[in-house]
């Protein structure tokens, strides 16, 4: 690296004003730090360029310079900042700043425009919102009929939370760009809503199912008959046959939990003979004549 | 912010250059109301404006293209480093 200026631009000692301008500029084209904004040498190389030209540009510091009055250290003209500094990463977003050079990879709403897209002086990078966890208690009846249900945001704004006929315990809703808002433009989170389905004091189920359980009594359990029967869509009257025990099963077709196709689960109705409280001497009376009765052993097969 | 009289100044601009750079479309002054004021990166861009008038011997139109194609630089260069950290934190969350 030379400190002579005249080898710094690279022209003669006798060279004219003429030359020395169309040398710098020639120099000074290439070597622009705004020019060459991933070169950092480039300003290095400029600051030399600048500093010999601002000695043999002028012609009376060249000539002072050439009877050696005065040396090539000439005071360098302290540069502010370079209009590339304003683009560094962080800076932020300004009326010049385009995404001219790379719109058209943005088009689809893919992962480059997510890393790539800017909103007009917003945040660089587009962040979609946090999903936010929600619980939410419902009732049995709910769950299997479908409801409406509004919540509360910790930020005081309500949500209705629309739950689907046929909704299961523990099932989870996403409500779409219902959490944290997003960052630079970004959509937000998603709501997921847990659904906890409460007990039915008559109705358990499992899956699209409902299991009941049905007390009837010993002339029923004996003869047989129409009985009503608890099912999701009121009363229904079935028939129990001839002879009925306890933990018979008999399935309704048809009544249990909507599904998502329209179609729906069965009831499973369990039968339980039940006595009367308190017992008439008649019942003890034929209990006790009763032989077939006394011979009937129903823990035949149960010795261990 | 940066009045005009500070501005000129710095940028050893002419008052006329200063108008003509605003009509043109080269300088977006943050404010023009009450008056007129200027940020740090209109005052880089102007000495990039004069330094390609005055000692590149740029003219108008070629300053036109220059600056249109400057920013574009900047923004593929910002958009390339924001990439490039994207691989290099998914790299880093790999490991």
């Amino acid at each position: 690296m030379s400190d002579d200026p005249y080898a710094i631009l690279g022209v003669k000692r006798e060279a004219t004003q003429d030359e020395i301008r169309s040398a710098y500029r020639a120099l000074a084209k290439k070597l622009h730090p705004d020019l060459n904004p991933g070169d950092k040498k480039a300003e290095e190389k400029f600051k030399e360029v600048s500093v010999a030209y601002d000695l043999l540009g002028d012609p009376e510091k060249r000539a002072r310079f050439d009877r050696g009055e005065i040396d090539a250290s000439g005071a360098e003209r302290p540069r502010e900042r370079y209009y590339r500094d304003f683009h560094t990463a962080g800076a932020q977003d300004h009326p010049y700043s385009t995404a001219g050079g790379f719109a058209d990879f943005m088009e689809n709403e893919d992962i480059l425009s997510e890393i790539l897209g800017r909103g007009e002086g917003r945040a660089r990078f587009r962040i979609r919102g946090q999903d936010v966890h929600y619980r939410l208690p419902v009732e049995f009846l709910e769950a299997v009929n479908g409801a409406t249900k509004r919540i509360t945001m910790p930020d005081g704004a309500t949500l209705d939370v629309v739950i689907p006929p046929g909704t299961n315990d523990h099932q989870i809703l996403r409500l779409r760009e219902k959490g944290g808002l997003g960052i630079g433009g970004a959509p937000p989170g998603d709501a997921l809503v847990e659904i906890e389905v409460g007990p039915h004091k008559l109705f358990t189920r499992k899956d699209d199912d409902i299991h009941i359980e049905l007390p009837i009594s010993l002339p029923e359990a004996v003869l047989g008959g129409k009985l009503d029967v608890p099912t999701l869509a009121g009363s229904v009257r079935m028939t129990v046959p001839k002879g009925a025990n306890t933990g018979r099963v008999l399935r309704l077709k048809g009544k249990g939990v909507p599904r998502r196709d329209g179609t729906r689960g069965d009831e499973y109705v369990t039968l339980k003979v039940v006595l009367p409280d308190r017992l008439d001497p008649e019942i003890e009376e034929f209990a006790r004549r009763w032989q077939a009765g006394q011979q009937h052993n129903p823990r035949r097969g149960l010795e261990a | 912010m940066i009045s005009v009289q500070e501005f000129l100044l710095r940028t050893r601009v002419e008052h006329q250059s200063l108008e003509a750079w605003i009509h043109a479309g080269w300088l977006i002054p943050p404010q023009t109301e009450p008056e007129l004021s200027f940020s740090d990166v209109d005052l880089a861009r102007a000495q990039l404006i004069r330094d390609l008038r005055d000692d590149l011997g740029v003219n108008d139109e070629g300053i036109s293209v220059i600056l249109h194609l400057i920013d574009q630089v900047h923004g593929l260069r910002r958009s390339m480093e924001a990439l490039l950290n994207e691989l290099r934190g998914n790299r880093e969350d790999g490991d």
